[in-house]
């Protein structure tokens, strides 16, 4: 499974939970897939999606559709600190999605540390309730499984190195992301049932 | 009331809703007080938490932002090279408040040899990024630190963006380290 198609089975699921994003080419190709307003991007932040999926899910009512974090592997691996901390404060409205090629996928296809580490067992032994995945079935399965897991998630899903092509750079400014979002969590995300 | 007490008055009187901290000897009253105000103990209550690294606490405690709600960081200055990454590119482009209060060190009173090499130049760093920082030390009685934290507060909800106070516990009633 390549990026681009993890990326279109989640943005069928996520229609109604807040998605914090990994920067670069996960974030622009799951904006070309679809965009949303419940899309938040983080731009530059490298290795921030757990932690502000984390905030993002303390801060918001845990009977409302979980928060969806959106990361790499070698985001998640230059902040693995992600892992305690999520499986230490352990919002129940928190699923960490890992797409995993095993390469900075952004930067040259560089490798990470993901063929050699068991990401998954990190998150496990953090606390986090895991699954695992490569196919595009199992990612949905999965996906509704960790939605029904009261405490931390992780979705760990294996997918091939390399970016799909011809996707345009997202040259937002980064406070028109902030409103929309914030509008949305406001207006939508509050009056939406949990998980639904 | 204590300087360190002052500091946590002036946090709650922000309307901060979750506090996050790195731990260091100087913050620890100021934690104690915290936690012992919100029903807690040993360093923990439900408004407050531990975290393991400046820049986590950047992006959990950045986030309450996005759902109206303010956030407070309490940590050591040095860990501000930890935290410019996760400062600059989440809460200062995204124009999102956070109020952080940080302990001086490497100044009068410091018994380190090393520190002050991270620590001194701090204020003008975060300056030089655009953050806006307040300083505190002797010369201010606890009124005003408690006061000034509050405002430092405001001042982030009121200017969408994170504002920093320094504080150096030196000649006060609290510890430089």
């Amino acid at each position: 499974m390549r990026r681009i198609e993890a990326l279109e089975v989640l943005a069928e699921l996520c229609g109604r939970h807040p998605v914090v994003v990994t920067c670069a080419a996960t974030s622009r190709e799951l904006a070309a897939v679809r965009d949303g307003d419940n899309h938040f991007y983080l731009l530059d932040a490298m290795g921030l999606v757990g932690s502000v999926a984390t905030g993002l899910a303390l801060g918001l009512d845990p009977d409302r559709p979980k928060v969806v974090g959106i990361e790499g592997d070698g985001s998640l691996l230059m902040n693995p600190n992600v892992l305690p901390t999520g499986g230490y404060l352990a919002p129940a409205n928190l699923l960490l999605v890992l797409l995993d090629n095993g390469v900075y996928g952004s930067t040259g296809a560089l490798p990470t540390y993901s063929s050699r580490v068991d990401v998954e067992a990190l998150a496990a032994a953090a606390g986090w309730t895991t699954r695992s995945t490569d196919t595009a079935d199992g990612l949905r399965t999965a996906f509704a499984d960790l939605l029904d897991v009261d405490e931390p998630a992780f979705l760990h899903v294996r997918i091939e190195p390399g970016n799909a092509p011809d996707v345009a750079k997202l040259l937002l400014d980064p406070v028109s992301l902030r409103d929309r979002f914030a509008r949305w969590l406001r207006e939508d995300h509050l009056a939406a049932g949990r998980n639904s | 009331m204590t300087y360190a007490k002052a500091v946590a008055d002036g946090i709650w009187a922000a309307n901060a809703a979750k506090v996050g901290y790195i731990p260091s000897v100087t913050v620890a009253p100021i934690i104690k007080a915290l936690v012992a105000s919100d029903g807690g103990s040993d360093g923990v209550s439900p408004r407050v938490t531990p975290l393991s690294r400046e820049e986590e606490a950047i992006g959990v405690l950045g986030a309450f932002a996005l759902t109206g709600a303010l956030g407070a960081v309490v940590m050591q200055d040095n860990g501000f090279g930890n935290a410019l990454t996760a400062l600059t590119t989440f809460p200062l482009s995204y124009h999102l408040p956070l109020l952080i209060f940080a302990n001086a060190r490497g100044g009068l009173g410091e018994y380190n040899s090393m520190i002050h090499s991270i620590s001194q130049p701090v204020p003008a760093v975060l300056r030089a990024f655009g953050v806006p920082v307040v300083e505190l030390d002797r010369r201010n009685d606890v009124d005003d630190w408690r006061d000034t934290v509050r405002e430092a507060g405001v001042h982030a909800v009121m200017t969408y963006r994170p504002v920093v106070v320094l504080g150096s516990f030196w000649n006060t009633d609290g510890m430089v380290a």
